[in-house]
Parts: C-alpha cells; structure tokens; sequence
C-alpha cells in the first residue's frame, strides 16, 4: 500500500464517520474543499481499475447506436485507457491519456491524433472525465448555493469554477450532491458565456471494495447525459463489472492498443 | 469677347428647358462618376488599410519549412537572428511584427469551418488593434492564452458567443493531428472577405497547436514609414538574404496559402523564405477593387458617348432654329471664327455649370452618405470589404472627372459649331426653320 493510499483509506474513514455537516457550514470554503475531497476520495481507488461499459448514444434523426469499451484505469500514475470492443466496426478504436495529453487511435487509419478535453469520446456525449479518476478538489473552486430538492433528494448545490491554468471540458459546473450520501444526483455544465451546455444525471450508485485502498470504492452504475445544445441528442452509459485487481504493466501504452486491432 | 460670353449666357437663358436637361443630364453623369469613383477609391483605401493590418504587411518575409519533400509549413524558424539582419537591412521600417500562419478546423458545439489561423501579440499590435471594431468582448483578453478572435459572421456560423469554447484542429508538422480548446475572447464586426477566412489567436496558442518552438513564427511583417519604398525594399531583401546565407523562394505574387500545393512539388527539405509585399498577399481579393475600377470606367465611357451625342444634337437643333440669326451676325461682318467661338463657349458654359452643379451633388450624396453609416447586406460587404458604405473622394478625381465631361461635350460642340460657321449669310438669312 502505497503512502497515498494510506492516507486516502484513512482521509475516508474520518469524512465518512463524520456527522453530516449542517448547510450553515457549507459557506465555509474549507468545509466545501473537504466536500469535494471526499466526493473524490470516495470514487478514487488508488490502485488499478478496469471496468465493462455499454454506451448507448440517441441523436437526432439517426438510429440509435449502442458500443461496447473496457476502462483501465491507473489512477496512481493518471493513466487511462478507453478500448472500444463493439460493434465490428469500431472495435480497436480507443483512447488513452498520458501525462495530461489524450490521444485517440483508429486503427483504419493507424493513426494517433491529440484530442483536448473537449473531445466527445467516440463521439457520443461523454467526455474524458467521465472515464477518469474525479479530480474536482484539483480542477475546481467550489461555491456552495444552498440546499435544493431533487426528486424524493435533499441535494446540495455547489457552483464549481475551473481553477486558472486547469484544463477541463467545461469551466462552470454546478452540481447538486445528496445530502445524506454524498452521492452526486445532477450535474450541469456551462460556457462560460454562461450557456448550458450539458446535463447529467446520476441515478444509481454502487460500491466495492478495494484491497489497495482498503475502503470501499463507489461508482455510478448509469450516467445519463443530455446535450443542450443539440437538445435530441443524449448518452447513456451503464457500467458493469468493476474489477480492481492490478492490471498488466504495459497496459498505458500506444503499442499494447494498437495491438489490440491487429 | 466678352460680348459673345454674354451672347451665349443669353442663348442658354433663352432656351430654359432645354438648358437645364441637357446641364442636368451632364450633372447627373458627372455625380454617378463622382460617387463611382469615391466608391471605387473607399474600397481601395478600407482594403489597403484593412489588410496591411489584419494579414500583411508592406513587406513579408515569410517562408515555408519542409519535414520532407511533399509536405510544407508556413514557418520561419529562427527568428531572432532574421529579425536582426532585417532591422540592419531596412532602414526604412517604421516597426516589424511577428504573424503566426496556419490553417485549422474550427468546431464549436453545433458546427465546423475551415479558417486560415493569424497568431498574434495583440500588445505589438497597435493598427490591429484600430482597424477591427469590437462586437463583444475585450481584445486585450488576446493577450491570455488559449483564446481567439472571430468575426461576427463565423461566430453566427460556429453558433458562439464571447465566452464559448471552440477546438481548433490542426495536422503538425509531422502530420500528427493535433487540437487546442480556445475561448471566443472578442468578436470583431465584418470586414468584408476577410471576415469569412481569417481569425485570429495568441502566437503562444498557434505554436501549441503547430507545436512549434517559441523562436518560430509565420512571418515577419514590416510596416515601413513610406509605402512608396515596397518595391525597393523588397528587390533589395531578395538581393541581400541570399547574400546573408538565407534560401529564398522566387518571388510568387499570390498569397501564403494559395502556395502551398507548388511548394510541396518541389524536392528541397528545411527552410525557404518567401518575400512578399502587400499587393501580393491580398492579390485574392483586389478583383473587387479592380473590377469596380473597370466598371467605373467603362460606364464613364459609355455615359460620355450618351451625353456628347445628346449635346451634339441639341447643338444642331440650336443652330437649326438660329440659322437666320447666324446669317444676320455674319452679314454685319462677324467672322467665321467668331461664330464657331460663339457655339464653342455656350458648349463650354453649359457644361461647366452641368459638371460642376453634378461635382457638387456627388460630393454631397459621399458626404450623407458616409456620415449615414449605411450597413450593406452580406453579399455586398463581400465586395466593398467592408460593413458598411465607405466613400472616399478625392479633390483631383472631382477635378479630373469635371474636366474630362466638360472637355468631351465641348469638344463635339464644335462639329455643328464649324458647320455653322461654313453657311453663307445669303442663305442662312433666306432660311425658313
């Protein structure tokens, strides 16, 4: 166990044994820099990460389209990798970031190309982030707007603002967090023209338990995204089969994707 | 003399009607030429302004750098040393700037279009600056990182605001794909063609995009204090650079991005220098200027053949209905010439009042109209390179234009004036009209 994983372990134990912070202390901003941490520290393993994903994108006026990928994840080193395995046609195409860059692969081509974190992953909804380790306490400010009702939900409304120099696919967040679990609910992003650009929501959480970080590790099972801006167009991502064993070392690199098409 | 001045003021007085058609028909070609020509030189003048500012500069000394033989950048890699050379070999430059180049996909989140990249230091830049007006935003947000300026058509095209985060997508120069996220920091009003090829971004920015190191750039602009020196500076960098060690591309009077194709045909690899002066990097869109210049002329022409036959003729009917007059003035002893000077100078009155009168009302419809500030639709600011009506008159065409009408008319005055003054008195007073 690698020291930040220990001290991740023990950060959670103390933020989930405490008792449920009152929205009066929400104001303050350390309080509200602990509520991102743990936001973050729930989802994050510490070790290797590998999961089964369907992806099922609905788009204006074209037949809806359904894709399969593995996830690896090697959130100590900030390495990911996106494998599409379905349908035929886009089996081989992936992502993988390295060092803050992603970099997608088309095995048509066998071309590598740099994508920024705006790239609509396979060209769905989704973004990068919404593969990869969250990292809101590093990327974010936050600002708390007060308490909201979600549904049968008390949430917390956080206005998160891109930290200066951080790159991420939107600069405005705002998020309503479950006050009881500390679930994320909904997710809006927003230009900062202020326009709404996208809309998530989190409907089902699940956890498990991860040798490395001696914790559990919670994850949204289905995350469903809307495009505001092209109103009819939205994806759904189930996720399935959460595995935290330690993966093969040579997994994060451009030869071992390629290889994957050959 | 004076005596036929007043005999014609009198015959031009005697017939108002026709006086006052004829000089109107001459003051209205003599206003349509006035305002063809301040349009005509508007143009020229916003399209010199405008792209000296916005995509050239008197001079270029750009270049293209080759990975391998069939694939060019347009990149002058170091920079610092040229900049030098350059600073010593012209001492007519009144100041230089770097202009990064390159050509990208833009795409927003509804939208894509291809647009040639201009990489600036918007702190350097100080005409830039004066010759865009500010739709939206701040220009001095150009100077962060990751931002860019569009004009007002893309932005309506791209569907972003200020604020907006727009890709640009680019090969490098090994042919890798590379992106860049930038946000729409100003959004600029049209300027005519331009406004649908070019938009512009931080040097630092372009370089990231091109991956390129920070000792390279696109091109070098020089402004220098008299426009009259392009030429000479220009054959002289072509002389000098060579001398200097530096390879330097035959001169190629089209703009970067029309070059790219004859440049990949050629076998070299690294680094050429292309020298370019203003006329050559807007070459693409001076057709306007040019075919308006051709049509001011060509409709000059035509109306000059329109109005001569028109005074000819009412000559002829002058002089028909003045016959027996003509014969009595040369019974009493007036001279051929005198009669012929007698036509000539009511010829030359009318049309002096007629171009002048038209010079006048030309002068005024310029002047209302360019403090109307008239915004013309998209497909006209296409060709007047700018967004709204601009007139730019100058007092030596006014001058040219009212001589070469009243030259004209009164020249074919003095064909029925001859045949007037050929008629015997005997007969001209036996004349029955």
């Amino acid at each position: 166990m690698t020291l930040r994983n220990l001290f991740g372990a023990v950060l959670a134990t103390v933020l989930l044994a405490a008792p449920a912070v009152r929205a009066a202390d929400m104001k303050d901003p350390a309080e509200l820099k602990k509520l991102l941490e743990t936001l973050d520290d729930r989802q994050r393993n510490g070790g290797d990460y590998k999961s089964l994903m369907y992806i099922e994108q609905k788009e204006k006026d074209k037949t809806d389209v359904v894709r399969e990928a593995v996830v690896y994840r090697r959130d100590a080193k900030d390495q990911l990798m996106i494998l599409m395995t379905r349908p035929k046609g886009e089996a081989g195409k992936g992502y993988m970031r390295l060092e803050k860059n992603l970099w997608s692969y088309d095995p048509n081509t066998g071309k590598w190309d740099r994508r920024t974190e705006r790239e609509r992953i396979a060209g769905t909804d989704s973004r990068r982030a919404d593969f990869d380790e969250s990292r809101l306490a590093e990327e974010f400010d936050p600002a708390f707007e007060g308490e909201e009702k979600l549904g049968k939900f008390t949430a917390w409304k956080l206005v998160l603002t891109a930290r200066p120099g951080v790159d991420v696919a939107y600069p405005v967040v705002h998020l309503w967090v479950d006050k009881d679990t500390s679930n994320i609910l909904k997710r809006q992003e927003f230009a900062l023209s202020k326009r709404l650009m996208r809309t998530s929501y989190y409907p089902k959480w699940m956890k498990v338990f991860s040798e490395s970080k001696k914790a559990d590790v919670w994850f949204p099972q289905e995350m469903r995204f809307y495009d505001e801006v092209e109103k009819a167009n939205s994806t759904v991502i189930v996720v399935k089969n959460v595995d935290l064993k330690p993966l093969e070392e040579n997994i994060f690199t451009k030869a071992w994707l390629e290889s994957k098409s050959r | 003399m004076f005596q036929l001045l007043l005999i014609a003021l009198r015959n031009l007085g005697s017939h108002k009607r026709r006086t006052l058609l004829l000089g109107g028909a001459i003051a209205g070609v003599t206003a349509l030429l006035v305002i063809l020509m301040g349009l005509a030189n508007g143009i020229q003048t916003t399209t010199v302004e405008t792209a000296t500012t916005l995509m050239t500069g008197h001079v270029n000394v750009a270049g293209f750098y080759k990975v391998t033989a069939g694939q060019s950048a347009p990149v002058v890699t170091a920079v610092p040393p040229l900049q030098k050379q350059l600073l010593q070999e012209v001492p007519e430059l009144d100041y230089m700037v770097q202009r990064g180049r390159g050509y990208s996909k833009v795409v927003s989140d509804t939208r894509s279009m291809d647009l040639v990249l201009g990489g600036i230091d918007v702190k350097n830049e100080t005409g830039f600056r004066r010759a865009l007006i500010l739709r939206e935003g701040r220009m001095e947000d150009l100077e962060q990182p990751n931002t860019l300026l569009l004009f007002e058509e893309q932005a309506k095209k791209l569907e972003v605001k200020v604020g907006d985060t727009v890709t640009l997508s680019s090969p490098t120069m090994r042919g890798t794909s590379n992106t860049v996220d930038v946000r729409v920091a100003a959004i600029a009003a049209n300027v005519g063609m331009l406004s649908s090829v070019f938009c512009y971004l931080p040097n630092s920015t372009l370089r990231a995009l091109y991956q390129m190191r920070d000792d390279a750039t696109g091109a070098l602009h020089l402004y220098l204090k008299d426009t009259a020196d392009v030429p000479a500076v220009q054959a002289r960098l072509m002389k000098r650079l060579p001398e200097l060690g530096y390879k330097v591309l035959d001169h190629n009077p089209n703009p970067f991005f029309m070059k790219f194709e004859s440049v990949n045909r050629e076998a070299w690899t690294g680094q050429r220098l292309d020298i370019t002066n203003w006329e050559d990097e807007i070459s693409f869109i001076t057709w306007s200027v040019k075919a308006l210049n051709g049509l001011t002329v060509g409709l000059l022409a035509l109306l000059l053949v329109i109005i001569s036959v028109g005074v000819m003729n009412t000559l002829w009917i002058a002089i028909r209905e003045r016959t027996r007059e003509i014969g009595t003035l040369r019974a009493i002893g007036m001279q051929r010439g005198w009669v012929v000077l007698m036509f000539f100078l009511e010829a030359l009155l009318l049309a002096l009042f007629g171009t002048l009168s038209g010079a006048l009302l030309g002068l005024a419809v310029c002047l209302g109209l360019n403090a109307a500030h008239v915004t013309m639709p998209m497909a006209v600011q296409v060709i007047i390179m700018s967004e709204q009506l601009r007139f730019a008159v100058s007092p030596l065409a006014v001058a040219g234009s009212v001589f070469i009408i009243t030259l004209c008319t009164t020249l074919v005055s003095l064909i029925p004036s001859f045949l007037a003054a050929r008629m015997k008195p005997v007969t001209a007073m036996h004349h029955i009209g």
